[in-house]
């Protein structure tokens, strides 16, 4: 599969749409929508709103979450944001703020 | 002096080179200070330190300003460079180059201005009378 990383230097302020899978080590301001997956990684940074079928969550996303399938938040991560899916994983450790809607 | 256009020397960051995929679309500004490909599709702006290649199919409608650059794709808007500037076989730009080092490939379709720091001889260096 396809994939596009966003590297830990850059910094993105805008929209990013786009069918593959998406790493983000950098700095994205504005909104993500990808179809297949968003995987933030430690270190980086994500002010935006995001949708995607899969959402893991390493680094920090402030902003709000809608996963078609599953939002999966790691120890080491930090969200400010409502997050919407049908499976959403919270590991021990992870700093989350927001409203948790599985929709059921 | 036709050395082909080496990488900048930043270091690679540890996860690989930063890819915007063929399927991904950016509107707004990048900005950052690695290696940048593109083969997918952006509309703003991109300010890189590092070197940028933007790969056959890909499509950039943006102003472009980095340190060196490689282009086999589509680039509609002005290109700056602080080293080089390449258009390849391949390139389809519209607007205008800035480098002190600009190539032009045999194929490459190119509609703007080039600016090069033109040295001209003793008596030369003058401004032309309008």
């Amino acid at each position: 599969m396809a994939t596009t990383v966003i590297g830990s230097s850059i910094v993105i302020d805008g929209e990013i749409s786009g069918e593959e899978q998406l790493i983000v080590h950098g700095t994205v301001k504005g909104r993500i929508v990808v179809r297949d997956a968003l995987v933030v990684e430690n270190g980086g940074l994500v002010e935006a709103t995001v949708e995607s079928a899969s959402i893991t969550v390493n680094g920090t996303i402030h902003g709000d979450i809608a996963a078609s399938e599953r939002a999966e938040l790691r120890p080491s991560c930090t969200v400010v944001g409502d997050i919407r899916a049908p499976r959403i994983l919270i590991a021990d450790g992870a700093s989350f703020k927001g409203n948790v809607d599985m929709g059921g | 002096m036709a050395t082909p256009v080496s990488t900048s020397a930043t270091p690679r960051p540890s996860e690989g080179i930063c890819t915007i995929g063929p399927r991904i679309a950016i509107r707004g500004n990048i900005s950052g200070e690695e290696d940048l490909v593109i083969e997918g599709r952006v509309e703003g702006s991109v300010s890189l330190s590092g070197h940028l290649v933007v790969a056959p199919g890909a499509v950039v409608e943006a102003d472009i300003e980095v340190d060196s650059v490689d282009v086999h794709g589509q680039v509609d808007g002005d290109i700056v460079a602080t080293t080089a500037i390449t258009l390849h076989e391949s390139a389809r730009v519209g607007g205008n180059l800035r480098a002190p080092r600009v190539v032009l490939s045999d194929g490459a379709q190119f509609k703007g201005s080039v600016e090069m720091d033109v040295q001209l001889p003793g008596g030369l260096n003058r401004q032309p009378r309008r």
